[in-house]
């Protein structure tokens, strides 16, 4: 017998795992896809408290509303997009799936690591994502995401260049 | 005093400007440029409303050295080498807050916001007068000046004070602080990032004007494609050598700026507060000054490593090296105190749009950097970089030349070849 809470964790971990898949084999229009017509894609830095921050008031990595993030998927197919050009290799770890109800909302928190590698040089992103999740039709989609990291700052790195 | 060579070609009669590679890859360049740069150089530390009340701190690294900038209890600003007189731990080792005394995490010695040696435990086992012998308080960093609310250290006991090191860039600062009429602040949340290359390349990059076209195309596009976020001013202006190595270029651009140039995406509501903007501008400095600080866009180094730039929002962007292919770079973004929540909102989210490690431009200006890092490793055969670009212009050079890099470079060679205290390579 399986309770609801842990069938809805199950399929919103199917979601993000779905999610992780599509972003490390470059599939972006349909990881896009996945999200709702007003998403939001928010990185904060790393001297704040990503958690509660607000990207109104302090200043973000990324900030991105739907129109941003569909833009970001357009530059990301580009040869101009130089940083990505050729594309680096890619993959998302997703694991500690915790998932509450919020009225119509499902809240979600997740750690994540995430591996870009390019060139001779291998960059880790470690973190937690909260993600916002609706349901759409029956299925699950996901309304925003902050990727919050859990970095002293985002060094060696210099970029984020590809989507966390 | 011994002179060296750095090799630089200077030479105007043939329009040639070349840069040999071996200064962004070669160790005892690095350490030459920390003894005759760094070390003397008047260097950004942060902005006073990073410390808006007594007891206030931030630390932070400054060419290599860890900082405590602090405000005491008399609202007096101070900048302390962070660490310990006693056996040299890092005293403060948070990274921003309010207290009014450091305690040493070793043997718990305690410091006043100004240094001051407060509490010394066990202080029966040292003799009369130790506790406030000079050696035992946290050491001062040599100097500390302002201008305006801009504060710089310079580590040499000597030299010029900071407005006659500014020159020319001096009222640039100023015209950036004029976009508020009551205080420019730095918003919370800071870009900490780096990049696998050499510092300069940085410098050169912060007021390329050459590069935009080809490296920054997708972010061009997405100014129109994305809905109205682009007017149709042309990308035009001129390079200024604003003396001692400091330069800018300041030019039009078809990007919307929150002070007070409008683009459609924000609709008319956004306009009428633009036009508000615009107008108390040109009632408080006048309408050719506040046409300047509405209209034009300004990417300024102040030689050697601080770059403001009044763009899509204003940028302030300090970095080191740590090893000649190697820089940490430290970003913030400023923005007018009095400004509306709207205002704020459309100024981070230009911001982000474009500049730092998640923007749509940034990235490229990384990967253009390292990949010319890369490229040096032909430097035995390939010798030099060419930055001649607009040399056989006789009228002003324009924003998309390399004049302002020259400016940058010549000062470079000054410094670096006139370095007394560096042993030949």
């Amino acid at each position: 017998m399986i309770d609801d809470t842990l069938m809805l964790r199950l399929r919103v971990e199917d979601l993000l795992f779905e999610e992780a898949d599509l972003l490390d084999s470059w599939r972006l229009k349909e990881w896009l896809a996945l999200y709702t017509e007003d998403a939001w894609y928010h990185v904060p830095p790393s001297d704040v408290d990503g958690d509660t921050a607000d990207p109104d008031t302090s200043l973000f990595y990324i900030i991105d509303d739907a129109v941003r993030m569909r833009e970001r998927v357009s530059r990301l197919s580009k040869i101009g997009a130089h940083s990505e050009h050729p594309r680096s290799k890619v993959r998302h770890i997703v694991s500690n799936v915790r998932v509450r109800r919020d009225g119509a909302v499902i809240r979600a928190r997740s750690s994540f690591i995430i591996y870009r590698s390019k060139d001779i040089t291998s960059d880790a992103f470690v973190g937690h994502y909260i993600h916002e999740i609706v349901e759409r039709d029956g299925a699950l989609r996901i309304a925003g995401k902050k990727c919050v990291l859990d970095m002293e700052a985002l060094r060696p790195h210099a970029r984020i260049s590809i989507i966390l | 005093m011994e002179r060296i060579t750095t090799g630089i070609i200077d030479d105007p009669a043939s329009n040639r400007f070349l840069v040999p590679r071996r200064v962004f890859t070669d160790r005892a360049v690095f350490e030459r440029e920390y003894a005759a740069i760094f070390d003397t150089c008047w260097l950004y530390l942060g902005h006073a409303s990073e410390l808006p009340a007594p007891g206030s701190f931030v630390t932070r690294k400054v060419a290599r050295r860890p900082i405590l900038f602090t405000r005491d209890r008399d609202g007096e600003f101070h900048a302390l080498f962070n660490a310990c007189p006693h056996r040299g731990a890092t005293v403060c080792r948070e990274r921003s807050g309010k207290s009014p005394a450091f305690m040493c995490l070793y043997h718990g010695w305690t410091f006043g916001s100004d240094g001051h040696l407060k509490t010394l435990p066990g202080s029966s086992g040292y003799p009369e007068g130790f506790k406030t012998d000079p050696q035992k308080q946290m050491v001062h960093v040599p100097r500390m000046e302002r201008f305006g609310d801009f504060f710089f250290i310079s580590f040499a006991r000597d030299g010029e004070d900071l407005a006659t090191y500014l020159a020319g860039a001096g009222d640039y600062l100023k015209l950036v602080s004029e976009h508020s009429a009551s205080g420019m602040q730095i918003v919370g949340g800071t870009q900490e990032y780096a990049i696998r290359g050499n510092w300069k390349l940085l410098s050169e990059n912060s007021f390329d004007g050459y590069h935009a076209a080809c490296n920054h195309s997708t972010y061009l596009e997405y100014l129109k494609s994305a809905n109205g976020a682009l007017s149709a001013t042309p990308l035009a202006g001129e390079a200024f050598d604003l003396g001692n190595g400091h330069a800018v270029v300041e030019y039009s651009a078809p990007w919307g700026r929150p002070i007070a140039s409008w683009v459609p995406l924000w609709g008319e509501e956004g306009k009428a507060e633009i036009d508000g903007v615009y107008a108390e501008l040109v009632s408080r400095v006048g309408a050719p000054r506040a046409d300047r600080i509405a209209r034009k866009n300004r990417n300024m180094v102040i030689f050697p490593n601080l770059v403001v730039n009044d763009i899509m929002a204003i940028t302030v962007r300090t970095y080191f090296p740590t090893a000649p292919d190697y820089m940490e770079i430290n970003a913030w973004a400023l923005a007018p105190r009095e400004e509306s929540e709207w205002r704020r909102k459309y100024r981070l989210y230009n911001f982000t749009e474009f500049l730092g490690p998640g923007g749509f431009a940034t990235p490229d200006d990384v990967e253009a950097i390292e990949k010319c890092q890369q490229g040096y490793a032909t430097a035995g055969d390939a010798l030099y970089n060419d930055i001649s670009k607009g040399m056989i212009r006789s009228d002003a050079p324009s924003f998309d030349d390399e004049a302002q890099m020259r400016c940058f470079w010549r000062e470079w060679d000054r410094r670096v070849t006139a370095a007394k205290v560096m042993a030949d390579a």
